[in-house]
């Protein structure tokens, strides 16, 4: 083995954490976990190049080294920004920091129409989490929003520009993942626009992949759209052989309906691994997969009224970080908006309509004890579904 | 009279041509510093103190230094010639007049650099430039300047000539050099910088026009002789673009030696301000830059006389002074509005943004929103008050400096004219039939004209 790598100190919010050299500083921060991670809309971790543009992320600096220890002159972009030994980071103890991303958020939703309650992606949109978190009550803006037409890219995926905050993930995705450059950015501005290349479709095999890093509701799935609420959905983990990629999705079903399949997410919003065309959107039956149990929702979800496993509760020194404050955590949410109280996790099968009608314990009939998190392979067992 | 060092030779017939350019003295630097080492070439160009001309005023020696030289890698030299911001046309007349003078200057800092592909990136509007820029490069390779084994010192340069597409980002030099390789004209994120990794991921220096032509005075001269002109830290000579309401409109050299109330008011420069009105406001650096009124801009805050130098006009930091950016000089007289000046300026930028991130993408529209309610007599006061916030999470907050450049003359508006924004609320009539501003910001020191 080669000599330990020394590893460089960082202290973020009054938390001091090792990472290695080379790290963003908000790679290090989400060492840490909590609300000390600065939100990030365009950044992806596994998307190279991604990150600095949507500036949600800004931190201040207060001391770049300990050999340097001068602050730095502006708020930077955290997650472009590697971290130095002796660096101090100012996240949520900076007013000047929460002011900006005040700004930032305001900014991301002047074009973004506010018309949660009709898009297909809220309750797992990442702009309706920032904005909860950050940004303000109402909007100053006064003037016509860009609006776009709907633009159906091939037969599984449909742009609405209107939607779309510029964070180039998707281009990233479509040039490193699905590796064909048909898709791209046009025009300038604030009237630039995500677009296939003369209208074409986008016919690789991982193009899907798309839908599952766009923040907001743009990039939206044909298969799915307007199907269901994705707080009434029961997201379980399933795998199957698959010849293209690793077969590891979530399914998101109710009763006994496979409605939608996307990737796993992490606690970040980040898919764990790329998933084919095939997988998200042909295997819509349950005997197409071997289901693995209820996945455990983070602090990222929403639609489990607050029964989250796996959450990062903030550290012991949160509450001196935030100097009395409470913090405001997405979870809370539920005390604004009731939006689902059906405790998902504990049922034991994937819901129906009658669970959300009154019967909080009725589930589907023929689907396997996920609760037990055994986990049994459905193919040929399940008479009904299977041909 | 201010001394001339860039366009003294200017005048002379045919100065274009290679025989003319040679026969006046011309290619002498190149001879000179390709018998020096090129770390001593560097050295020559610290020594003079010579600074950016593109607008921020870096030390160009110290930029040169920084550039890494790893082994078996190439180096790029890249010219900025990507002149857009308005009020800015310096380089237009330094390369339709003198292509040679930044050929040879050229040839010099690729010599120090180590560069054996230089590139002049050109504003694509400026097409017949390229022409004339294209016959020079022909004419210097022909005359053994360029190519293979330059004066026998085995050193290959070949320089080329790349039009941009008429995007003012551009301009900045990581967008540059991504519109060089091709790619869409979006800024890098820095650090890495390019002197580290630029051109095609190989360390790059990316220079203006005019910094590369003051390095063949600076050959020719000495580095310490050339740092003798000027004053204090702003060495050498500048070229300023003059334009507005003056009467003689042009590109003028000065020695940084004149005052402002000289540059504007004396016959060998500006000459006055036209029609026998008298000065209200001026942009001393191009329209990034604060705008100043009359009184601000004569005297500092101090009560000094403000010279045309990076320190004098820089002086006061922003609450009461501005830059010397890119010499683009822009005067108002009594009859310009401010409001509507500052209205143009917003649209430019938000055309102009590469909508790349959020604060400068939807920010500079919502400036010119606002501002064209306001400049149409439909504006409220507390619009006035939401304009200085929005221009305030716009600057610092952005990728490169053109969110900056696009806040600055939005809150330099509203700071030194804030009551001619409230007399548009307050006449809403009259602002639409009138397009004059409030007259009373003119002239305070009394400098009698016509």
């Amino acid at each position: 083995m080669s000599e330990e790598k020394k590893l460089f100190k960082v202290t973020i919010d009054n938390i001091t954490v090792d990472v290695e050299p080379g790290t963003t500083i908000l790679m290090a921060a989400r060492k840490i976990g909590g609300d000390v991670v600065p939100p990030a809309m365009c950044f992806y971790s596994k998307l190279q190049g991604s990150g600095g543009k949507c500036r949600t992320c800004l931190v201040r600096v207060a001391a770049g080294s300990t050999a340097d220890p001068r602050p730095m002159p502006k708020l930077v972009a955290s997650c472009r920004t590697t971290v130095m030994d002796g660096m101090v980071v100012e996240n949520i103890t900076n007013p000047a920091v929460l002011e900006a991303r005040k700004g930032v958020v305001e900014f991301l939703l002047l074009n973004h129409p506010l018309d949660c309650p009709v898009c297909d992606q809220a309750g797992e949109c990442d702009l309706q989490d920032l904005s909860y978190e950050h940004g303000s009550q109402g909007t100053r803006y006064e003037f016509k929003r860009r609006t776009f037409e709907r633009i159906d890219i091939g037969p599984y995926i449909q742009l609405h520009m209107t939607r779309c905050i510029l964070c180039y993930r998707c281009v990233y995705t479509a040039n490193q993942v699905a590796g064909n450059r048909d898709h791209g950015v046009l025009d300038r501005g604030d009237h630039a626009q995500i677009a296939t290349y003369v209208e074409k479709a986008l016919d690789s095999n991982m193009i899907g992949n798309v839908i599952d890093v766009c923040p907001v509701g743009a990039l939206t799935d044909r298969t799915f759209r307007f199907k269901n609420r994705v707080w009434f959905t029961k997201p379980v983990d399933a795998h199957r052989n698959c010849s293209c990629c690793s077969g590891k999705v979530r399914l998101w079903m109710r009763g006994d309906d496979v409605l939608r399949v996307t990737a796993r997410k992490d606690q970040w919003g980040e898919v764990e691994e790329w998933i084919c065309n095939e997988c998200r959107f042909e295997k819509k039956k349950v005997s197409d997969w071997v289901i693995e149990g209820n996945t455990k929702l983070d602090r990222h979800s929403v639609i489990n009224a607050g029964h989250y496993t796996n959450v990062v509760k903030p550290k012991e020194t949160f509450k001196d970080v935030m100097k009395g404050r409470d913090p405001k955590l997405l979870m809370d949410i539920h005390e604004v908006s009731q939006v689902n109280t059906v405790d998902l996790n504990v049922l034991p099968g994937p819901a129906t309509a009658a669970t959300f009608n009154g019967n909080p314990n009725a589930t589907g009939t023929n689907v396997t004890d996920v609760k037990q998190g055994t986990g049994r392979n459905l193919a040929g067992t399940d008479t009904t579904n299977a041909h | 009279m201010g001394r001339k060092v860039l366009l003294d030779k200017a005048h002379i017939e045919g100065i274009r041509y290679y025989d003319v350019y040679r026969k006046n003295g011309g290619y002498a630097a190149v001879e000179k510093a390709l018998k020096m080492a090129p770390g001593d070439v560097v050295e020559e160009v610290k020594k003079s103190g010579l600074r950016g001309r593109g607008g921020a005023g870096f030390p160009t020696g110290m930029k040169w230094s920084f550039l890494a030289k790893p082994e078996g890698v190439p180096r790029y030299l890249v010219c900025n010639a990507d002149e857009s911001e308005p009020g800015t046309f310096k380089d237009r007349y330094l390369m339709e007049f003198l292509p040679h003078l930044l050929i040879e200057g050229l040839i010099v800092a690729s010599w120090a650099l180590g560069s054996n592909r230089t590139y002049i990136y050109i504003r694509g509007e400026y097409a017949w430039i390229v022409d004339i820029l294209e016959q020079a490069i022909a004419e210097a390779n022909q005359a053994g300047f360029l190519g293979k084994n330059i004066l026998g010192t085995g050193f290959d340069c070949q320089i080329y000539v790349q039009r941009g597409a008429g995007a003012y980002i551009c301009g900045e030099e990581t967008a540059l050099i991504e519109s060089l390789e091709g790619k869409r004209g979006n800024p890098r994120i820095k650090p890495p910088f390019p002197a580290i990794k630029g051109l095609y991921d190989c360390p790059t220096v990316v220079n203006n026009v005019e910094t590369l032509a003051a390095v063949v005075p600076i050959m020719n001269l000495g580095g310490e002789e050339y740092a003798k002109i000027g004053v204090g830290k702003s060495t050498g000579t500048k070229l300023i673009s003059a334009c507005g309401n003056i009467n003689k409109p042009g590109v003028y050299e000065i020695d940084m030696t004149q005052s402002v109330e000289e540059f504007i008011f004396s016959d060998e420069y500006c000459g006055g301000i036209a029609n026998g009105k008298r000065l209200k406001a001026c942009i001393p650096g191009g329209s990034s830059v604060p705008i100043l009124p009359a009184n601000l801009l004569l005297k500092t805050a101090k009560g000094e006389q403000r010279m045309m130098t990076y320190e004098s006009l820089a002086d006061g930091g922003f609450p009461t002074g501005s830059m010397m950016g890119s010499g683009g000089f822009i005067v108002l007289d009594e009859d310009q509005c401010v409001v509507r000046h500052t209205l143009s300026l917003a649209r430019f930028y938000r055309h102009e943004s590469c909508g790349q991130c959020s604060p400068c993408r939807e920010g500079t529209g919502w400036m010119e929103k606002i501002l064209t309610k306001l400049e149409y007599g439909k504006g409220q006061m507390s619009d006035i008050d939401l304009l200085w916030d929005i221009q305030r999470k716009i600057e610092g907050n952005t990728i490169c400096p053109l969110g900056d450049a696009a806040a600055w003359p939005v809150a330099a508006a509203i700071r030194h004219f804030r009551d001619e924004f409230e007399w548009h609320v307050t006449h809403p009539e009259e602002a639409q039939v009138r397009n004059f501003g409030l007259a009373h910001y003119a002239d305070p020191l009394e400098v009698a004209v016509g």
